[in-house]
């Protein structure tokens, strides 16, 4: 029974913190139901404008083409980046020396600058390769990121060496190591790295936005900025097209944090 | 738990002792390690560090549109930058937030994560999600709901009003203390949930036989939590203190989106100006390319002393 | 076993993905520049374009494709939608970056860019003097904005003309009518003004705490810019723009001018009818005609002059655009395209102005009956009659190349005004943050 009541102000905490972090996403489906002079009225209650701002959403864009677009330029992001970045996270650590260390410090300046700086000069790279408009250009500057190896370098430091040790007396190759030991075990650090991948690549505007010079290819990012650029704005389709926007990413978090729990029991028999 | 010692990870001291030459296999190992490393530091070494150093070569000229010179003296952007009313304020502002928005959004983070690590708390996939939803919803209609209510008719100025705290509606917006509070709340509110997920994985590495160990030692949560969680965490809390010191330095969307800088740009970031300098005004690409570069070295200093401090392998 | 299938996913997903992007990347990087063929060739029949705005901009460029194509049956428009924010940053990313071969055929510029973009990126641009587009029949102060050193850069089309649109329902309750408000001095509008908030408790005026829009348009009304003639700022020693701060000054001391803090807060003040009328360029119409509650409660006048300037008019400006032929167009078709639609074709301005609200600069358009239609919104007022009556004495703007920097010190040194801070010290601060900027 006590122990019960301890449990109270923990949920109080929660309920809190979900009821702020949830009434915007309210707010923003509400929106999307009501007509633009009642979004701007704040109205929290639904409307019955929905189909309205469909139609008014998908009367000047493209909204299949757009959700297309981002679609494979975030899950090929997401995939490459996973691949790349935690192959060498994993060699950062497990094979640690202090040059890689230094290697380590070196290609984290990569991220310390900001992109507008480096925005021209990479787009002259592409422009020299003839990659302008390609879902490539896109994908290539954002897989090898510093932060995504920190990230798997910080987690294989906590990945028991020990089993390391067994595998290779079991003459496993190193790679297989990293493979069949290193990837299962870290999966809640994959789902994590995922997530993040996924929404950064999702939300990627200025990059996407320069290299893809002919907007036929224009993400979901690009399509709502259009939303936003005319004189006249409706605000009930845009609260639409940010809300089928957001989903994405919101179902991706949801099916993935069913991986952090805890793995090491998986492992270690 | 007797830790094997693993050869290849002692450090080699070159200056005690005689050198031993590494045997074969170790050699090979360390071949492999850098075989690992090659795709990540091929493609950062092309896509960063070619556009990075031609924005270093860029930060020494001046001049106009695409009709740029080296300057005389070679520094004189930097030096400019002294002068520069504008940039010395964003500076300021960006270390207010930086300050006050990073401790406050990890120890959150933290505790939270904690929190929900609980394995017999309830409904732990919503709360999750419930939490994390503000990294996900599109900047647009985040920025568009914090300007609505915090709008001096909005929802915060009647909520005050009904509870007496305030007399008279405030102009949140449009006051530079209250403004940049507007500011980090936004950002606590979209980058909490964001940081758990980095330590809810992280405590799914955490060995649960420590915790169990504590338990029997007759070590309360909260001790637990400082003495076994923590410290086992110190890699992912490192990771974390980088990217949000990192983040807040070249944060831009707050100030582009929530107050446009203003009022009277005193809630402007480095990052919005050195947008505002490349693309919106005059452009002067000489000038940007040596923000970025002081922003650059910002965080370098910043992360530098993180990673000396938390860097630590025992 | 259940490791090999997840690396088997795994691998399966990635080919995928690779796939889908070689069909989604495939064979773009040719038709990449669109219909920009180089110059000299004979001439095509497509012309790429960049626009942003679909019921605006580019409803008006599907509109001009059809006129076009009743001469030209083959030709055809690619028109891609870019907001102007991008569009900006494209045009700098490729001059900076000298690719000026995926430059589209023809785009479009805000007027207050159209200076800095020319005088910093020339290569950008196809100098328009001898297109044979007649640029004497668009008023002289649109045509200056994209006029550099004598030479044309610019087609003129969407007008910025300032409109005072007013609900003439509130005024109606203080007892007063659109003509009270006509032909006026902004000492008479604070005085009718402050009439109007004590009978409605209605302010007259909404606009952005920190953005000096009503202040430069005032500005501008008065004959005066930013810039003299030679480029330099005169933010200081400029009687105008001391007296249109004080004039806003007071305005919003007396509660007759709202300050919000956003674009969205600001239409909400017209559309949810919390203020009683709005200052701004014509093209603020299409938001306002969004509350279709208040159909027949809307009229328009002109602006009241400032006082005790010499040359004050009653007409100004807020924005408007223009199109610009790019370095990498087939000219021939562009001029010919441009002369023959946006300057020249009654057909087009009579569609488009129904259509879509858009006013012509061109001023032979203005002849036609489509113009002095009345509007039911406006009450029955013919009001696009009216704006064009308006736009022939808009005086010229002196944007500059340095134009955004100047209006964001200026708006600075307003927020700091309205805090209190002495003007004189203000605009001094705003003068010299203006030199730094150039130098």
């Amino acid at each position: 029974m006590t122990s019960k009541l301890r449990e109270v102000p923990k949920y109080a905490f929660l309920s809190i913190v979900a009821l702020l972090s949830v009434g915007p996403l309210y707010f923003m489906v509400v929106s999307a139901t009501n007509t633009s002079q009642d979004v701007l009225a704040s109205s929290m209650l639904p409307g019955t404008n929905l189909l309205a701002n469909w139609q008014s959403l998908t009367e000047f864009q493209d909204v299949g083409a757009a959700m297309y677009h981002s679609t494979v330029n975030a899950v090929l992001t997401t995939v490459l980046a996973l691949v790349v970045s935690s192959i060498a996270g994993y060699g950062f650590e497990v094979y640690h020396s202090p040059n890689k260390d230094r290697l380590m410090w070196v290609l984290m300046l990569a991220m310390m600058i900001p992109f507008a700086a480096t925005m021209i000069p990479l787009f002259q790279l592409f422009a020299d390769l003839g990659m302008v408009n390609s879902a490539f250009a896109v994908v290539l500057p954002v897989i090898a990121t510093p932060l995504l190896i920190l990230l798997f370098r910080q987690s294989a430091r906590s990945f028991p060496h020990e089993i390391i040790e067994a595998a290779r007396m079991d003459g496993l190759k190193e790679f297989s190591i990293f493979w069949k030991m290193f990837v299962p075990t870290m999966r809640p650090t994959y789902a994590a790295a995922a997530v993040i991948t996924f929404m950064a690549a999702w939300n990627n505007f200025l990059w996407p936005k320069v290299i893809l010079v002919n907007s036929d290819y224009q993400t979901m990012p690009m399509l709502i900025s259009n939303f936003t650029g005319g004189y006249v704005i409706d605000y009930g389709a845009l609260m639409l097209a940010v809300l089928i926007a957001s989903l994405p990413t919101i179902v991706i978090f949801f099916v993935l944090q069913r991986s952090f729990v805890a793995g090491f029991t998986g492992v270690v028999k | 738990m007797t830790p094997v010692v693993v050869p290849d990870r002692t450090p080699k001291k070159k200056s005690k002792g005689p050198k031993i030459k590494p045997s074969p296999a170790a050699r090979r190992r360390s071949l492999t390690g850098w075989a690992f490393l090659l795709p990540a530091a091929v493609l950062i070494g092309i896509m960063m560090f070619w556009p990075m150093f031609q924005a270093l070569i860029l930060s020494f000229k001046t001049g106009r549109g695409s009709a740029l010179d080296f300057a005389d003296p070679l520094w004189f952007n930097y030096e400019r930058m002294l002068s520069d009313e504008i940039f010395k304020m964003t500076v300021g502002t960006t270390l207010l937030y930086l300050a006050i928005q990073v401790p406050l959004m990890l120890v959150t983070a933290l505790v939270l994560a904690n929190i929900l690590n609980n394995p017999r708390l309830k409904f732990k996939g919503f709360w999750r999600t419930a939490i994390f939803l503000p990294a996900a919803i599109s900047l647009v209609s985040y920025s568009l709901v914090f300007r609505t209510i915090f709008a001096t008719d909005g929802l915060v100025n009647d909520w005050l009003l009904a509870l007496h705290l305030i007399d008279g509606p405030v102009n949140w917006l449009g006051n530079t203390d209250t403004a940049r509070m507007v500011i980090i709340l936004g950002l606590l509110w979209r980058w909490t949930g964001y940081n758990m997920i980095f330590y809810l994985a992280g405590l799914q590495n955490i060995d649960p036989t420590t915790l169990e160990a504590a338990k029997m030692d007759g070590a309360g949560p909260i001790r637990t939590f400082f003495s076994v969680t923590v410290p086992q965490l110190k890699p992912m809390i490192l990771l974390t203190v980088i990217m949000s010191t990192n983040g807040t330095l070249q944060l831009f969307d707050e100030s582009f989106n929530l107050t446009r800088g203003g009022p009277a740009n005193t809630t402007m970031t480095m990052s919005h100006y050195l947008y505002e300098v490349s693309f919106v005004n005059n452009p002067n690409f000489g000038y940007g390319a040596a923000l970025s570069y002081v922003i650059l070295v910002m965080v370098a200093i910043l992360a530098a002393i993180q990673m000396k401090v938390g860097d630590k392998r025992d | 076993m259940k490791k090999l299938r997840t690396g088997m996913a795994l691998a399966a997903t990635a080919t995928f993905a690779l796939s889908l992007a070689a069909c989604s990347s495939g064979g773009s990087t040719d038709d990449a520049s669109g219909g920009a063929s180089g110059d000299g060739e004979a001439m095509g029949n497509s012309l790429t374009v960049w626009a942003w705005d679909p019921a605006f901009n580019i409803y008006a460029l599907q509109e001009a494709e059809k006129v076009y194509q009743a001469d030209h049956p083959d030709f055809t428009l690619d028109i891609q939608e870019v907001t102007w924010e991008d569009l900006q940053t494209k045009l700098t990313t490729l001059a900076q970056s000298q690719e000026f071969g995926e430059l589209p055929d023809i785009f479009l510029m805000q007027n207050n860019a159209f200076q800095k973009n020319v005088i910093n990126y020339p290569d950008l641009f196809t100098d328009i003097t001898d297109s044979g587009v007649a640029f004497d029949e668009f008023p002289e102060g649109v045509t200056a904005y994209s006029t550099v050193d004598g030479m044309n850069y610019g087609v003129p089309f969407d007008a910025g003309t300032a409109i005072n649109a007013m609900r003439t329902d509130i005024l109606e309750e203080a007892g007063l009518t659109l003509d009270d408000f006509t032909d006026i001095t902004w000492d008479e509008y604070i005085a009718l003004g402050e009439q109007v908030l004590e009978k409605t408790g209605k302010p007259m005026l909404s606009g952005i705490a920190g953005e000096p829009d009503t202040i430069l348009m005032m500005l501008q009304s008065a004959g005066q810019s930013l810039f003299d003639d030679q480029g330099n700022p005169t933010i200081t020693d400029n009687a105008a723009l001391a007296a249109s701060i004080d004039l806003y000054s007071e305005m919003v001391e007396k509660g007759i001018y709202l300050e919000v803090n956003s674009w969205d807060e600001y239409i909400a003040s017209i559309v949810n009818g919390n203020v009683a009328s709005t200052i701004n360029g014509v093209w603020i119409s299409g938001s306002i005609q969004t509350a279709e509650d208040q159909s027949g409660l809307w009229g328009v006048t002109d602006l009241p002059a400032v006082d005790g300037i010499d040359g004050a008019t009653h007409y100004s400006a807020n924005g408007g655009s223009s199109w610009a032929v790019s370095s990498n167009a087939d000219v021939a078709l562009a001029e010919d395209f441009l002369s023959a639609t946006f300057a020249g074709s009654t057909e087009l301005y009579d569609t488009i102005l129904p259509g879509a609200g858009a006013v012509a600069n061109w001023l032979p358009a203005g002849d036609s009956e489509v113009y002095s239609e009345p509007q039911e919104f406006f009450g029955g007022q013919a009001i696009y009659a009216d704006v064009l009556s308006f736009a022939a004495g808009v005086p010229a703007n002196n944007t500059g190349a340095y134009y955004y920097e100047a209006r964001d010190a200026v708006g600075a040194a307003i927020t700091q005004i309205m805090g209190g801070a002495d003007p004189a010290t203000a605009l001094g601060e705003a003068q010299s943050t203006v030199e730094f900027a150039m130098n």
